[in-house]
């Protein structure tokens, strides 16, 4: 073979290297659609954010609100508490995505508070009385006036 | 509605095209979809910038859309006024007949990128983590917050990292403002612009600079990394950040190319890797990296791109002062630990470690991954010594050196939890850089049709 036909050949190989590459990807990338229900109903942040509708309603346009949810961060064992910390953590993350534009805190220093709970009922926190079961775990105190 | 985001996009190309258009030296044409390619990016980063100047003097409301649809309206008319009756300018583009096979093997992984793409998005319509806890929860704040709209910068949430740049924000609160109201394909259209807006530039860009096949060549690569097209649709500010890396890259590779006698290249280089910096904090080490290599091999471009770049450098700057809290890497260092980590070898290894791994698995695909494709192809192929020998080439690939350099520091002084950083962030930071590093990787790789290289325009 010459020079510039074996030139000719090794970019060809390259070319089809390079193809080769290319077809595993869309195939991958096609083998991806397949795998995915591809329904927005059920992606869990839609669903969180129909769940907070109400409450969201009842809050101010602006300013903080506390919260308190579960799970509880404590767990049986060290691994069990890091996965509880990361669940309550995304918890509280989505409520705040839901109720923006207010600015929810982890405490209960707010005169608001918003509970996001497993199950109910649950006692009012100290110095909290119950404004509204929105259903689900979730509700609303306000700050009792002493 | 849909018809209200579809003009929130042409508003915006408009600009942007419009700038480009007005940008580029009367003697070079740019065919329109570089133009275009270019002006999508530009756009975005001026309607983002000019509404955030917009909320900050009257706050976030619906006013910004007929005023910003009037000045498009405005610009495009001036822009046509203007440039009747200029010279016409030649093209010098060499345009070899692409094989077939690429046209067809382009056509095959647009279809797939886009299908995945689609349905990614449904798949999860409000991206992933970051996106919610992040950039989409600044877009709600600016827009359901009216008057009180800065509380996306409240420092009672520094888990919401209120530091970050806000062009991804700004421009979905923006895409609701059209619409009227909040609608899940406001940031589906912001990350489409920008995802196929990435691969249009690599394609438009490569195509004018050299030859068509190479132009097909890079946007099949794009599209075919998995990765890229997948974190697309996690509406994450990497892909936007990865466009304006690679427009920069395009920029200083038309300024030294076309750029005899004027500075415009070069300043929109430097305009580009200005809204780097106000798309993410990586953006403010990439323009540093680039005026770095700049001063290296290319000082005559230093001039333009500084020019392009000090307004936005000053408005980051601006920003960070007046909105942004302190940046949690930054408030948590000390002097004990950071000096700690930069004496812990522990630490060197295991980056340089993860670093390895996931630089030779980039881009896999379940077959293989791109970087031993692209060495292969490379080997295949040769390397063009005309454009390997531009000093735009040596700078782009000391600034890619640098930036890599950079995050390496980071990574290795500041990192709490450095094993979980590396892994939940290294890819990302490997993408951010991925057009732009393909745009310089084909810039010096020879044409795969095996013929000799077209005759060089190098003036430099």
């Amino acid at each position: 073979m010459t020079a510039p036909g074996w030139a000719t050949a090794r970019a060809r190989i390259a070319l089809a290297l390079v193809l080769l590459y290319a077809a595993a990807s869309a195939a991958h990338l096609l083998y991806e659609v397949r795998r995915r229900p591809g329904h927005a109903a059920q992606d869990e942040i839609s669903a969180n954010d129909r769940r907070f509708e109400r409450l969201r309603a009842e809050l101010p346009a602006d300013g903080e609100v506390g919260y308190l949810g579960d799970p509880e961060v404590a767990g049986a064992v060290p691994r069990d508490s890091v996965a509880a910390a990361l669940l309550h953590f995304r918890r509280y993350l989505l409520a705040q995505y839901a109720l923006a534009p207010v600015v929810v805190v982890e405490s209960t220093a707010p005169d608001l508070l918003v509970g996001n709970f497993d199950s109910v009922p649950r006692p009012e926190p100290p110095g909290f009385r119950l404004v509204r079961d929105f259903g689900g775990g979730l509700l609303l105190y306000r700050r009792a006036v002493p | 509605m849909t018809a209200l985001l579809a003009l929130s996009l042409l508003v915006s190309i408009a600009l942007g095209a419009v700038a480009v258009r007005t940008l580029a030296p009367r003697a070079v044409a740019l065919r329109w979809p570089l133009v275009l390619s270019l002006g999508a990016g530009l756009g975005a980063g001026l309607s983002a910038l000019l509404f955030f100047a917009w909320m900050i003097a009257f706050g976030p409301g619906r006013g910004f859309v007929v005023a910003e649809a009037i000045l498009a309206g405005a610009v495009m008319l001036a822009s046509l006024r203007w440039k009747r009756g200029e010279p016409g300018a030649a093209d010098d583009r060499h345009d070899l007949r692409p094989p077939t096979v690429l046209v067809v093997g382009l056509l095959l992984v647009l279809g797939a990128a886009g299908a995945a793409f689609a349905s990614g998005l449904m798949w999860h319509p409000h991206g992933e983590w970051d996106a919610w806890m992040n950039w989409n929860l600044k877009a709600r704040m600016f827009f359901r917050g009216g008057t009180e709209w800065r509380a996306a910068f409240s420092a009672a949430l520094p888990w919401s990292h209120p530091d970050y740049p806000v062009l991804v924000p700004t421009l979905v609160a923006r895409s609701w403002f059209y619409a009227g109201h909040e609608t899940q394909l406001g940031p589906a259209l912001v990350a489409a612009t920008f995802t196929f807006g990435t691969v249009a530039l690599l394609a438009t860009a490569l195509a004018r600079l050299r030859g068509t096949g190479q132009g097909l060549l890079g946007g099949l690569v794009l599209l075919g990394t998995p990765f890229f097209i997948a974190h697309g649709t996690t509406l994450y500010a990497d892909v936007p950040l990865g466009y304006f890396f690679l427009a920069t890259f395009v920029g200083l590779a038309l300024d030294a190319r076309y750029g005899a006698g004027t500075t415009r290249f070069a300043l929109l280089a430097g305009t580009m890797a200005g809204l780097s910096m106000v798309t993410k904090n990586e953006g403010l080490l990439f323009a540093i990296a680039v005026a770095g290599g700049l001063v290296l091999f290319s000082r005559r471009s230093l001039r333009g791109f500084a020019l392009g770049m000090l307004p936005l450098l000053l408005l980051t700057l601006g920003y960070k002062a007046v909105f942004a809290p302190e940046n949690d890497l930054i408030s948590t260092l000390g002097a004990d630990r950071t000096l700690g980590n930069l004496t812990s070898p522990d630490r060197y290894y295991m980056t340089l470690r993860e670093y390895a791994v996931h630089i030779a698995s980039f881009g896999s695909n379940g077959i293989g991954s791109l970087p031993w494709v692209l060495v292969a192809y490379l080997l295949g192929v040769g390397i063009s010594r005309a454009e390997l020998d531009r000093p735009w080439v040596r700078a782009g690939a000391v600034a890619l050196a640098l930036v890599m350099a950079g995050h390496f520091g980071v990574f290795v002084t500041m990192a709490h939890e450095l094993a979980r950083l590396l892994a939940s962030s290294l890819d990302r930071l490997l993408l951010q850089l991925w057009p732009a590093a393909l745009f310089l990787f084909l810039m010096v790789a020879r044409m795969p049709n095996g013929k000799p290289e077209p005759p060089s325009h190098a003036r430099q």
